[in-house]
């Protein structure tokens, strides 16, 4: 846009001088327009498909459908949300899934990502790409290669397990196991999304620091702790804030797999928000339990920001 | 000169921005209103259903084009459970995406009378009042509002049925027949067990999927219990939903219930790959064990399920499905003459029988000679005793829009008695209190 602008301006320029600042004016007015225009499609999409449902789902969260008909009834579902257990139970599973599976997968992460970032290893690319095809795997394959690894009677890891002696675990079947398995899965799926992320800050961390250190007598572990992590840094702020908020809204893995049971056990907060909106057609409480984690998932980012920010510090 | 020279491009450049912008705006409204059909007046019908319903419809459309001139009808198989969610979101996004006409369960139905109470046509005045004589009068008016209208025709109607195997039992010496209460069953599945290893049914323990409450639901059933009574109070704390439950938890702890994902479905344990004895099913499972497992003929036989106490309901009914027609439809008549065709004619239902194999509503298909021929897999006249449990005077379902809540409640409980060995009694009123607290009702005195 800039481009043409600049042309027309300059063209004008060349064959009227003297009628330049009448139309200059009007062709700022114009340049400062147009952007706008150019805009126009993105502003139309976000305005449609993003700031309309997350309004009205505001607009819902104050509703409950009564008789067919969407009746106002003020903080009435978020008092709900409040007293009701199993939303607890919701929240409590969902922080245990989040306390564990995130620092043992960020740990992973950053392991194989100094791996894949070695000279010593051969394959580098293959490997690269073999830890990264999960995050690529849709919603169902995922579904049907978990439950095909962990079915109790001809799954892979009880083959496994029975092939050693040990006894088969019911993976999906009991209630703390089936926590287990999410776990698993989420880490399954998405380490390999943070090494890729790692990987490339990695990359950006100069040869010569290692070397400064290697001359100052340091070890590689030293390092490991002194030059890598601190590099890291600014991937970590990012993948502890993307990973804590992917996980409160876990929904994928206990859909597929557990279905939020058994008894509750893998309920998370986005498993019984979808109950409530598409089971028991309860939209207005949905949107309430949707706004609720927003919050949640705002709070926490903050609190994680400013602290793992003062510690950069 | 300048500003005519500069002019048109700026005009270009506004009018494709607009001209962008306008094909975007066109494109989201054009994405909210996919319904069926191109234009007003063009005479296509969409039906949604699943499996052997779709099988049935499909083989009624030829015949039903046939009559109807330039019009065609699209069968869609969209997949259960899937379709259930297809089929909420385009109610509440007002019945945009929605077919003109839907197979609906008869558990789903009062939720979504209640819930989207403009989603369905009402098709009493579409001619649905000539043709309750026709139907189970249950079925028939589980698909009514309150004002008596009818939102939906009975398709199938379905009762709970037992099949067993005749091999597992004459290895362990016991004579099915002798069986008639659910106490002898269990006697008879601890000798089986010993004798076989089989065990004697298998339930979803962990409840993966809602459906995992069809063993229970059936002896509450039998009990004349449901998940709610006819107020519409909370019933898991009744008399007969205690002991339906109870009896489950004997049968888990002597080591007789087998661990089988529902996701897994049916179809290893009726080729005998997961050998169990029993397969506590319903009459639409008749059809599926030729297809299913061909060379057990001879091994299952088929029988309604032994009462709860002796002289007691042999029979529980099993759900139903209906066809509906939706109010977004631009040719509602029409869909509704597919639908009278296909369900209440002798002639579409005959087509949709042959199709799809299963038990019809209709009752006037009951007296034909199809009916009256043996069935080839099991070597007896499997219509003749499903006509005798739907006979039996079995209380109507009460499912109320609380249902997929109540149903997640009680296999929560169920899942807590048969993994975690809770106490049957605590964890149905711990159940009924939970749903109490979601739902506002009341729960039933036991």
């Amino acid at each position: 846009m800039t481009t043409l602008t600049t042309t027309s301006g300059s063209a004008a320029a060349t064959r009227a001088p003297a009628a330049a600042p009448a139309p200059r004016r009007r062709r700022t007015l114009r340049g400062r327009h147009i952007p706008y225009l150019f805009l126009l499609p993105v502003i139309l999409l976000f305005v449609g498909f993003k700031a309309y449902p997350v309004l009205y789902a505001l607009v819902l969260s104050f509703t409950s459908n009564k008789g067919g008909v969407d009746t106002f009834v003020g903080f009435d579902n978020f008092a709900r949300v409040f007293s009701d257990p199993l939303f607890g139970r919701a929240l409590l599973n969902t922080v245990q899934i989040l306390v564990i599976q995130v620092p043992v997968m960020l740990v992973i992460a950053v392991l194989l990502a100094v791996a894949f970032n070695s000279k010593l290893l051969k394959a580098r690319a293959f490997l690269r790409v073999a830890y990264f095809v999960p995050i690529v795997m849709g919603l169902v394959a995922y579904g049907i290669l978990f439950s095909a690894l962990l079915s109790y009677n001809d799954g892979f890891l009880n083959f496994l397990l029975t092939s050693v002696g040990l006894p088969r675990v019911p993976w999906l079947a009991d209630p703390n196991w089936a926590k287990v398995s999410i776990i698993l899965a989420l880490t399954w799926h998405y380490t390999g999304n943070n090494a890729v992320i790692y990987l490339a800050q990695l990359q950006s961390i100069p040869e010569e620091l290692y070397e400064a250190a290697a001359m100052d007598g340091a070890n590689r572990r030293q390092q490991f702790w002194n030059v890598t992590l601190p590099g890291l840094r600014p991937a970590l702020v990012l993948t502890v804030i993307l990973s804590t908020i992917g996980t409160l809204q876990l929904f994928d893995e206990p859909y597929v797999l557990t279905g939020g049971g058994p008894d509750n056990a893998t309920l998370t907060i986005g498993m019984y928000l979808y109950n409530n909106a598409f089971k028991y057609f309860d939209f207005g409480y949905a949107s309430a339990i949707g706004y609720v984690l927003t919050a949640i998932v705002a709070v926490l980012s903050v609190v994680q920001l400013l602290v793992l920010r003062r510690r950069a510090s | 000169m300048t500003s005519h020279f500069s002019r048109p491009r700026r005009w270009a450049a506004r009018a494709g921005a607009l001209a962008l912008g306008a094909a975007l705006a066109a494109g989201t409204l054009a994405g909210c209103s996919t319904s069926s059909g191109d234009d007003a007046g063009s005479k296509t019908i969409t039906v949604w259903g699943w499996g052997d319903p779709v099988k049935g419809m499909k083989a009624a459309v030829p015949a039903f084009e046939k009559k109807h001139a330039g019009v065609t009808v699209k069968v869609q198989d969209v997949g259960n459970p899937a379709i259930w969610d297809k089929v909420t979101t385009g109610m509440a996004a007002g019945g945009s995406g929605l077919p003109d006409v839907i197979d609906v369960g008869a558990d789903y139905m009062s939720n979504y009378l209640e819930t989207f109470p403009d989603g369905f046509a009402d098709l009493t005045p579409l001619g649905a009042d000539k043709l309750e004589k026709n139907f189970p009068t249950g079925l028939w008016g589980g698909a009514q509002k309150a004002d008596g209208h009818q939102y939906g025709i009975p398709f199938e109607v379905n009762t709970s049925l037992i099949f067993y195997r005749t091999d597992l039992f004459q290895q362990a010496g016991v004579d099915p027949a002798s069986i008639d209460t659910w106490d002898q069953m269990l006697d008879a599945g601890k000798k089986i067990k010993a004798a076989t290893g089989a065990d004697l049914f298998a339930v979803d323990k962990a409840a993966t999927q809602a459906d995992a409450a069809n063993f229970w639901q059936m002896l509450a059933r039998q009990s004349e219990s449901f998940f709610f009574d006819k107020k519409g109070d909370i019933d898991f704390t009744s008399k007969g939903s205690v002991d339906a439950l109870e009896f489950m938890k004997k049968a888990n702890d002597a080591g007789l219930i087998a661990d089988v994902p529902q996701s897994q479905g049916t179809t290893s344990q009726a080729k005998g790959e997961t050998p169990v004895a029993l397969l506590p099913l319903a009459s639409w499972a008749v059809s599926t064990f030729a297809n299913d497992a061909p060379d057990m003929k001879g091994k299952w036989a088929v029988r309604t399920p032994p009462a709860t106490d002796a002289g007691g309901l042999t029979a529980a009914s099993a759900g139903g499905t209906y066809l509906a027609v939706t109010k977004a439809s631009k040719n509602q008549q029409l869909a509704y003459d597919f639908v009278e065709f296909s369900m209440a004619t002798l002639e579409g239902q005959q087509l949709v029988y042959d199709g799809g194999h299963l038990f019809p509503s209709f009752k006037p298909m009951w007296e034909t000679d199809a009916f009256k021929a043996d069935n080839d897999y099991f070597g007896i006249n499997t219509n003749d005793l499903v006509m005798t449990a739907l006979n039996q005077k079995t209380p109507p379902d009460y499912y109320t829009k609380d249902y997929a809540k109540a149903l997640k409640a009680y296999d929560d409980a169920q899942t807590q008695v048969l993994v975690s060995g809770a106490d049957p009694k605590k964890a149905l009123a711990d159940a009924a209190e939970l749903l109490a607290g979601q739902t506002g009702r009341k729960i039933a005195k036991g």
